[in-house]
């Protein structure tokens, strides 16, 4: 009992003694760390963006190799090239609407498993990865740290591409390919709700 | 695990915990400041994180030749730029050049290419010198040259030996989808450089 009791002690007082005691920081939104939060937030906190990235995974683990590496890999490129219209202030029309479509297209493709050849494929995600790096190319230059901000928005894509392959990893089972496609209809949905909104239909 | 050993391995790990240590808030008194300002320095901000770690993912791509003298030739440079940095401190690089080696390193990590030796090895060389150049340039009259520089040259041999480590221990699994995680991870570092590219012509345009 007595040991028992010691040990119990001893373990105890090991997890305390272990605890980091953190400093406080009274200013702790600014420089890289905001810059790096606010870009990684941007894609996760938009549900217009976050719906689109998800379903390109989805669509690209549906269509199987080579386009569920294809698509992801050439997302962020072409995502790029919107940046830089972001960044450099050209005034591209129709980005929010162009978003909530993306949502729409991607989720409509999903949900009924259209496979078209690898390159339609590919040019349209290209197509509407240009909006997406627009909207975040927009807010580059107001941010903490540009660099910080470009690196957390690319991860934060990236890693939302990933959630969107290893949900459709169950594609493997015709349960979970059934659930994939009601995703992608799900999805579909969501940017139909935020095609109104952009089009000012509904609050 | 018998009961005595338990109890010595946790009074070890309580007297390793507790044992009682200087806290030193000025490490200059430790005389060892710089040197951490040094290793500090570079990693302060995702300037030279990214391009470092795109460069170790390539490495670990190449044969194991190329890799090799990367971490022979990475931290010399380093060396060499900061010592450029003290030498000729007022030289005019262009920030296109960072950006242009993190897009250049990027995509070559994104098409998983195999670079010839000396255009791999020139790669990491530049990019050494640039970021020598530019970490050294933090330096002040106060600062101790040495312990910075080699404080800096510490952190990027380690850095770059650990990812290029890490990544070719990662690449061994064997399966195809570990290749592609470290291209699309390519292709979040070239989007990056592209951006910043962008942000930069803004900028000299204002």
């Amino acid at each position: 009992m007595k040991i028992a009791s010691l040990k119990a002690s001893l373990a105890l007082a090991t997890i305390f003694a272990l605890m980091p005691l953190a400093p406080a920081f009274a200013h702790t939104g600014t420089g890289t760390s905001a810059g790096l939060l606010s870009g990684f937030m941007h894609p996760i906190t938009g549900v217009d963006h976050l719906v689109a990235m998800v379903a390109v995974g989805l669509w690209g683990a549906q269509l199987g190799n080579p386009a569920i590496w294809i698509l992801p890999i050439a997302f962020p490129l072409v995502m790029a090239i919107g940046g830089l219209f972001g960044v450099s202030g050209f005034d591209l029309p129709f980005t929010e609407i162009m978003i909530a479509i993306s949502g729409i297209a991607l989720g409509l493709a999903v949900a009924m498993n259209i496979r078209p050849p690898l390159w339609v494929a590919a040019l349209l995600v290209s197509v509407f990865a240009v909006f997406h790096g627009y909207a975040h190319g927009r807010e580059l230059p107001e941010a903490a740290d540009p660099l910080a901000f470009g690196v957390g928005f690319v991860v934060a894509t990236g890693l939302l591409h990933l959630c969107g392959i290893v949900i459709g990893v169950l594609t493997r089972w015709p349960a979970g390919a059934q659930l994939v496609r009601a995703s992608g209809a799900a999805i579909g949905a969501i940017g139909g709700y935020f095609l109104l909104s952009a089009m000012g239909l509904v609050a | 695990m018998k009961k005595g050993t338990l109890i010595r391995a946790i009074a070890a790990a309580l007297a390793l915990v507790a044992a009682p240590a200087s806290a030193d808030a000025h490490l200059i008194n430790t005389t060892l400041g710089d040197f951490y300002g040094g290793v500090l320095h570079p990693l302060s901000g995702p300037e030279d994180v990214v391009p470092w770690f795109a460069l170790a993912v390539l490495a670990s791509i190449q044969d194991s030749r190329n890799a090799r003298w990367l971490l022979f030739v990475f931290p010399i440079s380093l060396v060499g730029g900061a010592l450029l940095s003290v030498v000729a401190p007022a030289l005019s690089i262009s920030p296109a050049w960072n950006l242009a080696v993190i897009v250049v390193t990027g995509l070559a990590v994104a098409a998983a290419a195999k670079l010839p030796f000396p255009v791999f090895v020139g790669l990491g060389t530049l990019i050494a010198l640039l970021h020598g150049y530019h970490n050294g340039q933090a330096m002040t009259q106060d600062t101790d040259r040495l312990l910075f520089i080699c404080g800096v040259a510490a952190v990027g041999y380690v850095f770059v030996t650990l990812i290029t480590a890490l990544a070719i221990s990662f690449l061994q699994g064997g399966m195809e989808w570990r290749l592609i995680a470290l291209r699309a991870s390519g292709s979040w570092v070239a989007a990056v450089g592209v951006i910043m590219i962008g942000l930069q012509l803004r900028t000299s345009a204002m």
